[in-house]
């Protein structure tokens, strides 16, 4: 059940994101998960539900996207897309894979519920420069 | 409102397992993490290791475990001091975890120190505690299909240790089938074939512990 100490990072992250904004709620949480990760997103949603009560983002719908694997051949430099079982590089048939995606986490955006009403271009164009 | 962000949220700790290591590497300290599903022989392949290298006063474990000191008691009989950290139900340790048990012990003096993570086969996998060297540990009783059902786990170690050989004719164990997975997996790290309870291996591993120094 590692997915709870992702959602404390990620709850970590959310809040670092709306502090000293004028956010209501967050109504969304956009993130890539790379599939080495393992997340099981209803074991993710649970997690995150729990960590999430009682902060602006309880009840947040998370929006998962998955990234593929991919990695590069230490033994002979190319690159390939490993599968689930197999990290045979298929040029020289060695498995000995450096990770280049697929491993991180990545939270990408925040659809918010503001208090005050600004207008939602406004604070895009605020985001951006923040 | 959409708020864009791009934030790796695995960041905390990776930051954290980076500082572990420059501390780690200032003060001339080899970190293994030892990781492995629970009874695969983690605590004994130490109580092998201690004696084995002469590390008495020289070395120090951390031991992840979800409840009880058992493991923590079983390594202070020898000799080497040890930092428990007990996750109450979390499955994996953390690097901010292992720099606070850093923070317990004297670094001087050692030369190495052992990480016995939580026991689990899943989640350990994908956090650096700032190591110099991962062991990804399995043992015959478990099955012979492991590295093929866990294969992010045995996929980034440094070197893999086969533990309890001496069960293999007793469980009609198939070490091809273990070796197949690992040719699809994982060819760089060496695979140690080693029975704690027999002495069968250990020298290899102490030569390979022995390498980490140089």
């Amino acid at each position: 059940m590692h997915e709870m100490s992702i959602a404390v990072e990620l709850m970590r992250e959310i809040e670092r994101a709306i502090a000293g904004r004028d956010i209501e709620s967050v109504e969304e949480v956009s993130l890539t998960i790379g599939i080495m990760r393992q997340v099981v997103p209803e074991m993710l949603e649970t997690a995150f539900g729990a960590v999430a009560m009682g902060t602006p983002a309880e009840g947040a719908r998370l929006r998962m996207e998955f990234v593929a694997v991919a990695g590069r051949c230490r033994a002979c430099g190319s690159r390939f897309e490993p599968t689930a079982d197999s990290f045979l590089c298929p040029r020289c048939g060695q498995a000995d894979a450096e990770i280049t995606e697929g491993d991180d986490i990545v939270l990408t955006s925040l659809t918010c519920e503001e208090r005050n009403g600004a207008s939602e271009s406004e604070n895009q164009h605020r985001s951006q420069h923040s | 409102m959409k708020i864009s962000i791009v934030r790796n949220i695995l960041e905390v700790n990776e930051s954290a397992a980076r500082e572990n290591r420059e501390r780690l590497d200032r003060a001339g300290v080899v970190a293994v993490n030892i990781t492995s599903a629970p009874g695969s022989g983690k605590t004994s392949l130490l109580e092998a290791t201690v004696p084995g290298l002469s590390l008495e006063g020289m070395c120090a474990v951390i031991v992840g475990d979800l409840q009880t000191s058992r493991d923590a008691e079983r390594i202070a009989v020898l000799g080497v001091e040890s930092v428990q950290i007990n996750t109450e139900g979390g499955c994996h340790l953390t690097a901010s975890q292992v720099s606070a048990a850093l923070d317990r012990l004297d670094l001087d003096g050692l030369s190495f120190i052992f990480i016995e993570n939580i026991g689990n086969m899943v989640c350990p996998a994908g956090f650096d505690l700032g190591e110099h060297a991962r062991v990804a540990m399995l043992s015959v009783p478990e099955g012979d299909d492991k590295i093929g059902k866990y294969p992010t786990l045995f996929q980034p170690a440094d070197v893999i240790v086969l533990n309890k050989t001496d069960l293999i004719g007793v469980l009609d164990y198939d070490l091809n089938r273990v070796t197949d997975d690992l040719g699809r997996v994982n060819t760089r790290a060496p695979f140690l074939r080693m029975s704690v309870k027999t002495g069968e291996g250990i020298e290899a591993w102490l030569a390979w512990l022995r390498g980490l120094k140089v």
